[in-house]
């Protein structure tokens, strides 16, 4: 019995002096959920000093995202040094490769995993040094150019060192080497939206153009630029490469981004986008159904509401069709935009929305004098 | 009628005498006695992480005081046209091959000797000129070499190459794994430089095991298959690639070792001077019989 009570004192203690360590440290552990500290550490105490993580890849990991501002804009990538070296330090332009990589993965393009806390640097697992005991993992310099050359040697095609590096012996003896340097606030330009986007399909049968209305998409549908090219590389726009032998995609590749709403399998349904002229097959949701969902419904995608694949006609314009009966009980008013005063935070819906499509109030019930919106039941709140 | 290579023609001699001599039975060896598994060093190349930057080949001219243009002359990837093989002005080349897919990156890979666990070149050479060093090495010694180039004949990857160009004193040139650099602690010249770190110099079975780790990690990215593992033998270096090794100029070799096979050939055909007795008993026993007939046939 005395040693059960000693064992439970010290597990009391341990946990304790584990919470204590766990505020100290660097790492925001409330983003760290379903996992335990074995996860990520290695011994039964991690301590700022000493956090004793284990080695990428783990089984399991948390990623976390965070902004292109909030790196430094720029980085001199000086760590890897050797007597002989050929070429100078790297000044890398972080901010604008940031921004590039929000086009695809964002962070974990190149920081994998990119776990809680401050971001690792590559030289905390990659050694500086190539004669080493782990070689397991690549070290720094391979590490470095493992990651530029995946994109730039996509860009031009070529390997060119002295696109990133100046040449060592070119300025040997002269005190000031220069490193190539380019705008610290250079940043990749806005990329222009197209608004549609034609694509020739001259051998199908179905029709000699497909025209995606993309801005439309993109408005209608409240889209991120990742929803679709999530797995686009720099080269999508930037190829230089001899684009005639590359292999022609399958039909699942080239529908790929449609399959998501769109049942491009449904070979009755084929003219919905291939057409043989340039007519404007921009889809407007309000104009053509009488529901606008750029109000409250444009972040949802359209198999929330229109369930089975394929079919988009033939649902009901009621809220109540997909939301159930509101009261006053479940439905929040400020979440539309105006918080009801007091007078009027009693009423039942329907005292004021006639329709059961909650448009445009009628206050004539009570009010002879008042008409919405000139006059509002309480305040707007945004 | 196909056109038989040099390789073929001493490849179907070997198999001919080897099957009159009838030494199918005959063991082949299977591993080398010059092989030390704790000692041997070895580089894993990773084919897919190569750029095709061709440092490795400038770094290796310059640490063996060979003539090289400037460093900048190796940008120009014109020179991927042809298929290019290590000779006695480059100790290792890179050739390119195309990618996986059309639409994918070119493959390129670096050539160089093996460093066989048993090394043909070895076996071959008569009088001693070619040694296996413990740490996986093979060095070539220029004094005791005679310019027989059995060496040439022997090696599965054609690797040794002959200055013919030089009347006096040739050489025969290959890649001896920076020999002088790793025995001071360095490392070799091309593993030093490359910037990709394409090549990991380690203990060749620790290497071993780093390559099926990488495999089992990333099955969409490699074959199952690390060329060297078992490729005549065992060799030092060993690849690893997205693509089947036959098709980036890794020959299709079996697991026996070079010399194994021909040590065997050789030793079956001279077994206690059994076989070569019996060809002449034959050879006896036909000049008997037919100087039977012709008698038979004055005495008609």
């Amino acid at each position: 019995m005395k040693k059960n009570l000693l064992i439970f004192t010290l597990v009391l203690f341990s946990s304790a002096f584990i919470f204590g360590q766990n505020k100290k440290a660097a790492v925001d552990h409330s983003q760290v959920k379903g996992l335990t500290c074995k996860t990520c550490h290695s011994c039964d105490i991690p301590t700022k000093e000493n956090p004793c993580l284990i080695n990428c890849p783990r089984d399991l990991m948390v990623t976390i995202y965070q902004k292109p501002k909030d790196a430094p804009a720029e980085i001199i990538i000086n760590k890897v040094k050797d007597n002989k070296d050929l070429y100078t330090p790297v000044k890398f332009t972080h901010l604008a490769h940031a921004e590039m990589a929000e086009m695809s993965g964002g962070c974990i393009s190149c920081h994998h995993y990119n776990p809680p806390g401050d971001v690792i640097p590559c030289s905390n697992c990659h050694e500086p040094k190539r004669k080493r005991e782990d070689i397991t993992k690549p070290d720094l310099k391979g590490a470095y150019h493992r990651l530029c050359n995946d994109c730039h040697r996509a860009w031009s095609g070529k390997n060119d060192c002295n696109a990133c590096h100046t040449l060592n012996a070119q300025y040997a003896g002269g005190k000031k080497q220069p490193i190539i340097s380019k705008d610290k606030k250079r940043i990749h330009p806005e990329i222009k939206t197209p608004e549609i986007i034609k694509y020739e399909t001259p051998k199908t049968n179905k029709g000699k153009m497909v025209n995606f209305a993309h801005t439309q998409h993109i408005n209608t549908f409240g889209l991120e630029c990742q929803s679709c090219h999530k797995n686009d590389a720099c080269i999508k726009c930037h190829d230089q490469r001899d684009k005639s032998n590359a292999k022609p995609a399958t039909f699942t590749q080239k529908h790929k981004n449609c399959l998501a709403c769109h049942d491009t399998n449904n070979n009755s349904k084929c003219n919905m986008c291939h057409t043989n002229d340039a007519k404007d097959v921009r889809f407007n949701h309000k104009a053509r159904t009488g529901f606008d969902l750029s109000k409250f419904h444009s972040k949802l995608s359209c198999v929330r509401c229109h369930t089975t694949k394929g079919k988009f006609t033939g649902l009901s314009s009621k809220c109540s069709s997909c939301h159930g009966a509101w009261d006053l009980t479940n439905f929040n008013h400020a979440k539309t935009g105006l918080k009801f005063d007091e007078t009027h935070a009693e009423f039942e819906c329907e005292s004021c929305h006639k329709d059961a499509v909650y448009n445009k109030p009628d206050c004539s019930d009570c009010h002879d004098d008042k008409t919405y919106p000139k006059d509002k039941p309480g305040k707007l709140v945004r | 009628m196909p056109k038989q290579s040099r390789r073929d023609f001493f490849k179907t001699t070997a198999a001919l005498s080897a099957v009159t001599a009838g030494v199918t039975s005959t063991k082949i060896k299977a591993e080398s006695k010059d092989y030390i598994p704790d000692k041997a060093m070895g580089v894993l190349i990773d084919t897919t992480a190569c750029i095709g930057c061709r440092r490795c080949e400038w770094a290796c001219k310059v640490a063996h005081d060979m003539p090289t243009a400037s460093l900048d002359t190796y940008n120009d990837r014109t020179v991927f046209n042809e298929m290019r093989r290590p000779d006695h002005t480059a100790l290792t080349i890179v050739n390119e091959y195309p990618g996986k897919e059309l639409d994918q990156f070119p493959i390129d890979v670096k050539f160089q000797c093996m460093h066989c666990n048993s090394p043909a070149c070895v076996s071959a050479c008569i009088v001693k000129a070619f040694h296996k060093h413990p740490n996986g090495t093979v060095t070539w010694d220029g004094d005791k070499c005679i310019g027989c180039r059995y060496c040439m004949v022997a090696c599965p990857f054609q690797i040794p190459a002959f200055e013919f160009d030089k009347a006096i004193e040739p050489d025969i040139k290959k890649c001896d794994f920076c020999f002088e650099r790793t025995k001071v602690g360095k490392l070799p010249a091309c593993v030093e430089i490359c910037p990709n770190e394409v090549l990991t110099y380690g203990k060749r079975e620790e290497l071993i095991d780093i390559a099926h780790k990488r495999i089992e990690l990333y099955p969409d990215k490699y074959i199952d298959h690390v060329f060297g593992e078992f490729e005549v033998g065992g060799t030092s270096w060993m690849y690893l690639s997205s693509k089947e090794m036959p098709k980036l100029g890794l020959p299709d070799l079996p697991r026996a070792t070079a010399p194994g096979v021909s040590e065997s050939i050789q030793h079956g055909l001279f077994a206690y001077f059994v076989p070569p007795l019996a060809l002449y008993a034959i050879l006896g026993g036909v000049m008997w019989i037919n100087k039977n007939r012709k008698n038979s046939d004055t005495e008609e």
